[in-house]
């Protein structure tokens, strides 16, 4: 079953196109990262999620069905800020958000311990700082245990040891089977915690599907020789490599992680009469996925 | 909807600026009354004034529902300017949001802010319906319903101005430019209003065409325009020139206003981005 499923989902403020037509469907069980640079149009794709902007064209569906109000409240969604009566307590707001959801006014404790505010749950929200703010949205979203969870940037204004327990939480509540669909645009934060990704870049879907697939890093090997005709001769016979790229004097071969073999390349090429001048084992970073991704 | 109408109570019951002016109104229409009650008592007291205002006693029953609810009509714009404060609240928190994401429809949202617009309007009636009652009960005469009407009057007159707080709440969204938008189109609508008062008495007296006392076919004098101050011999002076009051004509047009700024704050929230 698709918690989600995104159909040809378009966004025009104006002249700008925020969403160019973007499908993907997001299974069950997995957590599923939105990675993208700032502006790319994560945060507009969940609004329409929630209901909160109109799709220019397009449409989506919730739990394979045509999405109501009623799904929404099945669902723990943080957007963009964190949003309470400034003048009422942590608490006096989860009563409310707990009202609307039709769910979850006994687990207003439990979900304050788990963000550590139960010792600031009278104090009105506007006394919060940033953090606070941003975890007691997050409580929000947990009011009612329910089986989805949308978060976009859950980790934004947050201290390194509230970064690390928000990811230890979205670990565990994955165990527990829960699907969570999560905008980030920390690369690390969602190779760290996502089982899926989807890739977006002004608009537009680049890539989606398993995060190791997608996010695979690779090794490069850079060969170098003075006859460099020679060397591009040598290494059409030479098996083990994804794709080839050439970097001014240097040959680059592009090989699955841990699988590039120095020795039988200087080997090889030695074999064909090609002496090598340069070789050099690069390991490519996720940035450097990441950058080639999106630009 | 009493469901939604517990959530929106949760947001308010502790909330400074709904408490106080709230009371500021009541007391207000209470306070209000009771002036005009003493003064009027103190002139008829007095002998020589007593002559030249007759037996003019506007607390009197049949008089006193009329009375109190002009007098109390003045005090309307502060439950409008609370339900500005109120909904602009939601935007400038952007719990509007919050709220639709947390499981509200679109529909639920708007519609328990008119429900709230109708209640301080049914709640405004009532303080406005045993003021004038306790009024007349101490004025010394005997109880009569005659005249009742006007509290009807007056109510529409609050759900008009509430309607209009909530269009102007949910079409500009900030507090302040909200409330000094509502201000000055009042002030507007006022100026324009006379305008066309005297244009209408120009026509009557000059081509002898009664159209009425066009200024009260606008949205808020529409409502205004039906509550007056009750009958007295100045007054009645002045009836013999002044256009006819042709009181199902306004009371047609408030109406449809109404329905106006229902469809149009019910629309936008409905159909753009939140």
């Amino acid at each position: 079953m698709s918690i989600l499923s995104i159909e040809n989902l378009r966004k025009d403020y104006g002249p700008v196109q925020a969403l160019k037509g973007v499908s993907f469907d997001v299974p069950k069980g997995t957590v599923f990262g939105i990675l993208g640079p700032n502006g790319s149009g994560k945060t507009t794709m969940l609004g329409v999620i929630a209901d909160i902007l109109r799709p220019t064209t397009g449409t989506y569906r919730l739990f394979d069905e045509v999405p109501t109000a009623e799904h929404r409240r099945q669902i723990g969604t943080f957007l963009e800020t964190p949003n309470f009566y400034h003048y009422l307590s942590g608490e006096k707001n989860l009563r409310i958000a707990a009202a609307i959801k039709g769910r979850g006014e006994k687990d207003i404790p439990r979900v304050l311990e788990m963000v550590n505010l139960t010792q600031r749950k009278d104090s009105r929200f506007i006394t919060y700082s940033l953090g606070m703010k941003q975890r007691l949205a997050i409580a929000s979203c947990l009011l009612g245990d329910p089986e989805v969870l949308i978060l976009d940037e859950p980790t934004n204004g947050l201290d390194p040891v509230g970064i690390a327990e928000i990811r230890e939480l979205i670990k565990k509540l994955h165990q527990e089977g829960k699907t969570i669909i999560m905008a980030s645009h920390l690369l690390d934060e969602v190779e760290k915690v996502c089982s899926h990704v989807a890739i977006l870049k002004k608009g537009e879907l680049v890539a989606t599907g398993d995060v190791n697939e997608i996010l695979a890093t690779e090794d490069i090997v850079e060969i170098g020789a003075s006859d460099v005709t020679a060397l591009r001769n040598a290494i059409t016979q030479l098996a083990g490599y994804s794709r080839v790229n050439e970097n001014g004097r240097l040959v680059q071969l592009f090989y699955p992680t841990g699988t590039a073999n120095l020795e039988s390349i200087n080997q090889h090429c030695f074999s064909k009469g090609v002496v090598l001048n340069y070789l050099n084992l690069k390991k490519k970073s996720l940035e450097s996925k990441f950058m080639e991704l999106t630009n | 909807m009493l469901k939604l109408l517990k959530i929106e109570w949760l947001k308010i019951k502790g909330y400074n600026a709904f408490i106080i002016l709230s009371s500021f109104f009541a007391l207000g229409v209470i306070t209000v009354n009771y002036i005009v009650f003493i003064v009027n008592k103190n002139m008829l007291s007095q002998a020589s004034t007593a002559n030249l205002v007759g037996v003019f006693s506007p607390y009197n029953f049949d008089k006193t529902w009329q009375t109190t609810s002009y007098a109390a009509g003045w005090l309307l714009l502060l439950p409008a300017l609370l339900l500005i404060i109120l909904i602009t609240n939601e935007f400038t928190y952007r719990t509007h949001r919050q709220n639709i994401i947390d499981g509200w429809s679109r529909q639920e949202f708007i519609q328990v802010k008119i429900v709230m617009a109708l209640i301080a309007a049914i709640l405004s009636t009532i303080l406005v319906f045993l003021t004038a009652l306790t009024f007349g009960l101490f004025s010394g005469s005997s109880f009569s319903t005659y005249g009742i009407s006007h509290v009807g009057y007056f109510f529409l007159k609050a759900l008009s101005y509430n309607m209009i707080a909530v269009l102007f709440a949910v079409l500009i969204r900030r507090t302040g430019f909200a409330i000094g938008v509502f201000f000055i189109y009042m002030g507007l609508e006022n100026f324009i209003s006379q305008l066309l008062d005297v244009w209408s008495l120009k026509l009557r007296r000059d081509q002898d065409i009664d159209l009425g006392s066009m200024g009260d076919y606008l949205p808020m004098n529409s409502a205004d325009g039906l509550l007056t101050f009750p009958e007295n011999p100045l007054k009645s002076m002045a009836k013999a020139v002044m256009p006819t009051d042709y009181t199902w004509i306004v009371l047609g047009l408030a109406i449809a206003y109404l329905v106006l700024f229902y469809w149009w704050s019910t629309n936008r929230i409905l159909k753009t981005d939140l």
